[in-house]
């Protein structure tokens, strides 16, 4: 059987170890966030100086990508894009239909962003940070969050 | 300490040696593994010419990106040079106030010595990567420019971090020493005014850079901090967001095994910014030309510009593997290191460099734009010897070699003067090893007492010995006629090899010519740096081969990569003919025979095999001789075939230490199964291994995969 856009997404996502939490809808969505909030916790002061608005960062991903398990996540705004940097769980919010098959395919979107007439930040985002800079032994969770879970909605009948 | 001492202390370091050998073995496999999902080669020819173009256009991308750059808020800024370049950056710490700067990592910042300057005037700088923050702490250059820390163990680092911290650390634990990066740099990244970071694209369409990051420091340098500089080379300039996209496809996958790196960012002007006075970002762009500008005109060397900073020329070099990237390198480690240095940093160290590389085209095979690094260093190595004057080596040569007759009456003359010397079985066995000093790790050949050219009068008597009458059942008799090119190696030293192949011949009913004029390929000649003389060989070569043949074959893969191209590459048109008939043995008994299991016997011997550089890389043959040692015995596979023996000619002889550790290397996986047999296509590889394994006192034996072709004949006519 052919595997769908979904499917591979998910597959490219877990291998590079993002945890993907397939759900029908928006509702759904929203609840699976709160149980991932309460489950890691909403200390907003565990970060360092800078307050943030929780323990968990999470924000809305514009596209994805199939083959490379990427969520695309326009940061323009500052304080959105530290969300995605500073907590040590980050969570993406991403819709099925969203999916593009390749990074290629995304040149379009890009494009339409680069060319609004405003200066722009888009980060491509495919697991949590990670290292292998201390005798190549692999560790996830560098600057950047120590997790990440990828909300899929509409990601599985 | 002396280059070469360095080395020595270096393959004693069994920290390293582990270290690079096990990370050769696993990045290969993990290269291979994403690789199978995308056309490999059809994207690295996308990278190449979209590179190509963008050096051919530097100017104008320059001007397009500089306009879209600065309509969106940015400043770019264009440095001549690496002075020029530090003065910009630490005039913009100055006009800004700047106290405390992070930094991710930046080839460029690196090239221009960018840390000393900026410290030198009172300013605090921390190096935000992992590996580049522990050989700061350490005063060190990276060893690698994806993995800087490659060679330190976690004991190292530990006691680094302990050191910075004033903390106890963990001594084994990696994660626990990761984590304490990331609480150490976490305030150092919100306390500091301007992050400096490099850029892996600089799309001129859009004015925008793209950043390739795993660890998240490179996000937080340019976000946080209210003044971002981004420093570039030219030639990361590339006309469309498409050419980007496409090149991220390699990048990753070269790199890291990685199908994307955790984080790629797209910038694209100055953002809102909290902390900054103006709300927005402060953000400059600055463009290295350093030679970038001059070198994009250059017909052989602008090559460089595919260059997309990978860093798998290193992670495949048998010498880097061994020596590690302090001695493989500069400011930039491996293949590439030794060509940037040449061209930009030091030249008394890329002449030390460059003569480290053995030539097994590794480099060239995986990189991410097909640049021709070996070719590239073999001409900063000419360069080299025709500044120094002639060697008595290249003098001797020259004049040895200039004509054939002279040529071979010297080889004749040295075989009577190692008479006493000779063993029976063709090694040179009486000299005291003492006298070879570090080349005693092998045992050297003799030359034959007949050389082929010899034994071919005599054809006649050693050919009819066997029966070769048609047997009807399973004998081919085929209407091919071809010239054999022996090559020095196998004339004189192997000449039983081109009988083996002979018998093949004449078993197929092949017609062979053998044309007496022929002389060495020069192959020895260009890797001396004596480029004329080599032209002259080669022009008689192609004279001796004017006849009607169907092929012209020959059993040495190098002689046979050298005919094919750097004939045609060197004299064009005049060369084109010849080079187009030449043929490894393999290739032709295989692909243009056609032989297959049902032509041969199928001995007992089980037979491993070595992919000699010049056969797999350098002609791109990889089933044929797979294919018919299957047919004629039983293939054994065993790890590593296509990695270097360590020969490289003349090679060897200067670094005898690391060419005896990739023989070593070679032999133990050769023998790490249970194969009586290591067949090659290559006489080098012979030499050097047939040396090596009656050195070492091998079980194993070396031969020509001719020669187990002629066994099985042999075996079935004797039925
Ligand atoms: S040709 Fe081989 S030895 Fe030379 S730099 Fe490339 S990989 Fe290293
Ligand atoms: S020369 Fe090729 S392999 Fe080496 S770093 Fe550059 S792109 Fe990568």
């Amino acid at each position: 059987m052919e595997k769908t856009a979904t499917d591979l997404f998910i597959a490219r996502a877990e291998a590079a170890a993002a945890q993907v939490h397939a759900v029908p809808d928006e509702a759904a969505a929203a609840k699976e966030v709160e149980a991932i909030r309460a489950e890691k916790g909403a200390d907003g002061g565990a970060h360092g100086e800078r307050a943030l608005p929780s323990g968990v960062g999470v924000v809305r991903a514009a596209k994805g990508i199939a083959q490379t398990g990427t969520c695309i996540v326009v940061t323009d705004d500052e304080a959105l894009r530290l969300e995605t940097m500073l907590p040590e769980v980050s969570v993406i919010l991403l819709n099925s239909a969203d999916i593009l098959p390749d990074l290629p395919s995304a040149a379009p979107f890009l494009r339409a962003e680069q060319t609004q007439g405003r200066a722009s930040y888009v980060s491509f985002i495919t697991g949590p940070s990670r290292t292998a800079d201390i005798e190549r032994v692999s560790a996830i969770g560098v600057h950047g969050p120590l997790e990440l879970h990828i909300v899929l909605i509409g990601g599985r009948p | 300490m002396s280059y070469a001492h360095e080395i020595e202390e270096a393959l004693k370091d069994g920290f390293l040696r582990r270290t690079l050998d096990k990370f050769a073995v696993e990045y290969r496999a993990g290269r291979d593994r994403v690789f199978a999902e995308v056309d490999e080669r059809a994207l690295i020819q996308r990278i190449a010419d979209v590179k190509d173009d963008a050096a051919r256009r530097m100017e104008e991308l320059y001007e397009k990106f500089r306009v879209e750059a600065e309509k969106r808020g940015a400043v770019v800024h264009r440095a001549k040079d690496a002075a020029e370049a530090r003065e910009i950056i630490a005039a913009i710490a100055k006009e800004n106030d700047v106290h405390k700067i992070v930094k991710s990592k930046s080839m460029t910042a690196e090239e221009i010595g960018l840390n000393a300057h900026i410290e030198a005037a009172g300013i605090e700088v921390n190096e935000t990567d992992l590996g580049e923050w522990i050989v700061q702490l350490r005063h060190e250059r990276p060893s690698h420019m994806v993995m800087p820390a490659i060679h330190l163990s976690r004991g190292q680092v530990a006691d680094e971090f302990e050191k910075a911290t004033g903390r106890a650390q963990d001594h084994e634990d990696v994660h626990k020493l990761v984590k304490t990066a990331r609480a150490e740099l976490r305030p150092k990244f919100l306390a500091a005014d301007m992050g400096i970071s490099g850029a892996n694209f600089l799309i001129a369409e859009t004015g925008s850079l793209a950043i390739v990051t795993n660890e998240g420091n490179g996000r937080l340098v340019n976000t946080l901090p209210r003044v971002h500089v981004a420093l570039a080379g030219l030639d990361k300039l590339i006309p469309t967001l498409d050419d980007a996209l496409s090149a991220l496809q390699v990048l990753p996958r070269n790199a890291t095994g990685q199908r994307l790196t955790s984080y790629v960012t797209f910038i694209d002007g100055a953002t809102a910014c909290a902390k900054s006075p103006t709300g927005r970002k402060i953000l400059h762009i600055v463009l290295l030309d350093n030679g970038r500008a001059d070198l994009a005109r250059d017909p052989l060397f602008s090559q460089i510009y595919r260059c997309v900073r990978c860093g798998a020329c290193a992670n495949v070099c048998p010498v880097f593997r061994l020596v590690g990237g302090h001695r493989m390198g500069h400011v930039y480690v491996g293949a590439i290191g030794l060509v940037l240095t040449y061209l930009y940093h030091d030249r008394a160290a890329a002449k030390k460099l460059c003569q480290n590389c053995v030539g097994c085209g590794a480099c060239k095979d995986v990189c991410s734009g097909g640049i021709d690094l070996p070719r590239l260093i073999q001409e900063i190595r000419a360069r080299f010897a025709k500044e120094d004057g002639e060697p008595v080596a290249s003098r001797l040569a020259r004049y040895a070699m200039r004509k054939r007759p002279t040529f071979h009456r010297l080889l004749k003359f040295m075989r009577f003067a190692q008479k006493p010397f000779a063993g029976k079985d063709g090694f040179v066995r009486h000299l005291p090893m003492a006298l070879f000093g570090k080349q005693g790790f092998k045992s050297l050949p003799a030359l034959a007492k007949k050389s082929f050219r010899e034994l071919w009068e005599t054809r006649d008597s050693w050919l009819a010995a066997r029966d070769s009458s048609p047997r009807a059942t399973n004998q081919k008799h085929l209407t091919v006629k071809i010239a054999l090119f022996a090559g020095c190696a196998l004339d004189f030293s192997l000449p039983h090899q081109l009988v083996a192949a002979m018998k093949v011949f004449a078993h197929f009913g092949v017609e062979v010519e053998f044309p007496m004029e022929q002389t060495c390929c020069g192959l020895p000649l260009v890797t001396l740096g004596e480029k004329e003389t080599a032209l002259d060989v080669a022009r008689q070569n192609i004279a001796a081969f004017v006849g009607e043949y169907d092929a012209i074959v020959t059993l040495c893969a190098s002689c046979a990569s050298h005919l094919r191209h750097w004939y045609k590459d060197t004299l064009g048109a005049e060369a084109e003919a010849f080079s187009a008939k030449v043929i490894d043995f393999s290739s032709f008994v295989h692909d243009m025979l056609g032989l297959t299991e049902k032509d041969f016997t199928r001995l007992d011997w089980k037979v491993a095999y070595h992919a000699s550089c010049h056969l797999c890389r350098a002609l791109g043959v990889k089933e044929a001789p797979r294919a018919l040692i299957s047919a004629a015995a039983h293939y054994t596979p065993t790890p590593e075939e296509e990695s270097c023996c360590g020969f490289g000619g003349s090679w060897s002889f200067k670094f005898p230490e690391i060419s005896k550790e990739l023989m070593h290397k070679k032999l133990d996986n050769a023998c790490s199964g249970d194969a009586t047999h290591l067949a090659l296509d290559c006489p080098g590889c012979t030499i050097q291994l047939r040396g090596g394994a009656d050195r070492e006192k091998r079980k194993i034996q070396v031969v020509h995969v001719a020669e187990v072709l002629a066994a099985s004949l042999e075996a079935g006519g004797a039925k």
